[in-house]
């Protein structure tokens, strides 16, 4: 293929062939079986780790690849368009990863980022509280400093993954900022700790990744789980924005690929009035529609990773907000479209459609909902009051 | 040690396959990629690389039109060192004689110790070539090892037969195929993709190896194809019901119809 400033290098789509026939190996089967059976998919985890796919944005003197966040969500995408979609690519290597490879001190990144590279230390990452989800200035996990560290106080819900994880980013504030305007301060807490426990949340979603209640009293920390310094957590918070959003963009364009596919296949085959039923139209546009919705979704992701990784953060903000945006609404448009071609087949287990749809509609909440991308978007794109 | 690997580009098998109208296989029309059986070949010699001393190097080359780099390209990926691409309008339409000679002449301007290749390709299926290239080399040919072992000078390969195991040896120089049971090809790592863009990639032509350009192609091919036919679709299949108790009697006819029993 020609190479344009509007596609992909080479070695991207190299990237993509090698991912996409790892996962195709584990497949849509393997996922379900792991989640239904209350399994996990540390196999695959841990093989996308050997080979270098799940650290790509690290730098490489810390066990990573090198690459760009554009490399790591195309290994995001991959996978989920095999129907193997691994939320922990979003939070570990994208979100954690990155603020601890820009803000960490040397011993720091020497500590935890060679673990999240191969996958062995996974790290979760909690910001969101029952009274801070979408306003999170209302954050009252607080860290209290004592004589050789911190104490560590709060709740946070909906947290991914942490009992996959090694360690937990936790978003906090300091004491002498308890109220107002949020002055964060991230502390890197083991799951282990005492104090430290979580429960899982029970989700409709089919995936082994699940959510938690974590429950943090009086965790004691040493002085060094401070990531960086305590003035710099607002920066921090910002830093794993640009990341996260490519991410859950990427995660939505895969499982809406993943989607698409099964709904083309099906249409192809069946036949109810003696012709496919990919032959009426009333079929086959929605499913056009949701390629078209999803080819601009993955483009304007493309542009978003591209623009982070030449260091616009500023001009990867309004395209990563567009992009989270775009590819959730073409996740749902496209489950939603595969559950309706498949008729009645498609709210069985078999068929693993229906399955899809509460897992692309997470996408229009998590991280950043579409009212809040909307309210971005009209607020500095448009120009428009603030609304709150 | 010096290793070649012959990678064939092919016709991706999972997408449809067309043919020119000389009834050889489209290979500029279609999306390729390295044949799957060398992945094996590949991933054979990167294991002896890896247990080799550190001077070894793997040198993988193509035959083929100007895509055929993909496949040369994809075996950098996985770690060989470097890669010839041998492309000639020429050679458009050769067969598996034409092929080894191209193949041979190439070797022959290689440093070589061991030369491997994949069982067959995936497209034409002859699975004569290393054969082939090993008489051309003049060379012993140890040919289909389901495992392979590298001892100083000595190649050992496990054959697998039908009726028995056969245990081959032969020494260097010589000529090796690999089976698809010599063990999975790995993918290529991160690193291995980015560090492929800087490995060095030779393109020769016919003239560059002294080759004549009428002892081979489609004219000078010894076997034309005639004429080729799609697969029927696949059928149905048949179903056995089993309501007077009588399902089992039939299951086993058809299989024993099939001579699967
Ligand atoms: C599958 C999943 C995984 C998650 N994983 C994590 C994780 O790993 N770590 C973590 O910290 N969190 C995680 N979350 C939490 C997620 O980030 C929050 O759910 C999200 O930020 C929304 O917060 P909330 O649920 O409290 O909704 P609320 O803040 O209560 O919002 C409710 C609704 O009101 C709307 N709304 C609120 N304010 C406005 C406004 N000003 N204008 C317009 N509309 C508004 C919102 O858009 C939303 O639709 C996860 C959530 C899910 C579903």
């Amino acid at each position: 293929m020609t190479e344009t400033a509007f596609t992909e290098s080479e070695e991207r789509l190299a990237l993509r062939a090698a991912v996409r026939k790892l996962a195709g190996g584990y497949g849509r089967d393997y996922f379900v079986q792991q989640a239904r059976s209350g399994g996990k998919t540390t196999d695959l985890w841990l093989e996308i780790g050997k080979h270098g796919y799940l650290g790509i944005n690290i730098p490489e003197e810390y066990g990573g690849g090198g690459g760009g966040i554009g490399d790591v969500a195309a290994v995001c995408e991959e996978l989920a368009a095999q129907g193997c979609p691994l939320l922990m690519m979003v939070v570990s290597p994208a979100i954690c990863g990155t603020v601890i490879s820009r803000f960490g001190t040397d011993e720091q990144k020497r500590r935890w980022l060679p673990g999240i590279a191969d996958g062995t230390q996974t790290m979760a990452f909690a910001i969101t509280e029952p009274d801070a989800g979408t306003n999170s200035h209302n954050i009252t996990t607080t860290a209290r400093r004592d004589a050789d560290g911190w104490v560590l106080n709060g709740r946070k819900i909906y947290i991914s993954g942490v009992d996959e994880a090694a360690h937990v980013l936790v978003v906090a504030r300091t004491e002498d900022a308890r109220t107002g305007k949020l002055k964060p301060c991230l502390f890197v807490v083991p799951t282990d700790a005492d104090g430290f426990e979580y429960s899982p949340i029970p989700m409709e979603i089919v995936s082994p990744e699940q959510q938690f209640s974590v429950f943090i009293d009086d965790v004691r920390l040493p002085a060094d789980a401070l990531v960086g310094d305590e003035d710099a957590g607002l920066v921090q918070l910002f830093a794993g924005l640009n990341p996260e959003r490519i991410m859950a963009a990427s995660f939505s364009t895969g499982l809406a690929r993943f989607a698409l596919d099964k709904a083309v296949a099906y249409v192809k085959e069946r036949e109810v009035f003696g012709a496919p039923i990919g032959s009426h139209q009333g079929l086959a546009h929605p499913l056009a529609e949701s390629k078209i919705e999803i080819e601009l979704a993955r483009l304007m992701t493309q542009k978003a990773a591209a623009l982070y990784d030449a260091g616009d953060d500023m001009g990867a903000g309004e395209a990563a907000n567009m992009a989270k945006y775009a590819a959730a609404e073409a996740a749902c448009d496209a489950a939603d479209r595969a559950v309706q071609a498949h008729g009645g087949n498609g709210i069985t287990q078999e068929y693993g459609v229906a399955g899809l749809l509460v897992a692309a509609r997470a996408g229009r909440i998590a991280p950043v909902s579409r009212e809040m991308i909307l309210n971005f978007v009209g607020m500095h794109s448009l120009g428009l009051p603030k609304s709150y | 040690m010096n290793i070649v690997v012959c990678v064939k580009y092919v016709p991706d098998a999972t997408a449809d396959r067309k043919f020119e109208d000389d009834n050889t296989v489209d290979r500029v029309g279609v999306d390729g990629l390295l044949s799957e059986l060398d992945e094996y070949a590949v991933e054979q010699a990167l294991q002896i690389k890896d247990k080799q001393a550190d001077d070894t190097e793997v040198t993988v080359l193509s035959v083929g039109p100007e895509n055929a780099t993909d496949a040369v390209r994809k075996a950098l990926q996985m770690g060989a060192d470097k890669g010839v691409h041998v492309v000639d309008d020429a050679i458009a339409g050769s067969d598996a004689l034409a092929t080894s000679l191209v193949l041979a002449e190439a070797i022959k301007k290689i440093p070589h110790d061991l030369v491997v290749c994949g069982m067959a390709s995936t497209d034409g299926g002859m699975g004569v070539v290393p054969a082939m290239l090993s008489e051309r080399l003049g060379v012993p040919g140890v040919t289909l090892g389901s495992e392979i072992s590298v001892e100083g000078e000595t190649v050992k390969i496990r054959r697998d037969g039908d009726a028995s195991t056969d245990t081959i040896e032969g020494s260097l120089p010589l000529v090796l195929s690999v089976t698809d049971q010599s063990g999975e090809a790995r993918y290529p790592s991160f690193k291995g993709i980015m560090a492929a863009k800087k490995k060095p990639v030779e393109t020769w032509s016919l003239s560059d190896l002294g080759v004549d350009a009428g002892s081979v192609g489609a004219g000078a091919a010894w076997s034309v194809v005639e004429s080729t036919d799609a697969r029927p679709p696949r059928t149905a299949g048949e179903i056995v019901t089993d309501e007077d108790g009588s399902g089992a009697k039939a299951l086993v006819d058809f299989l024993a119809s099939k001579k699967f029993i």
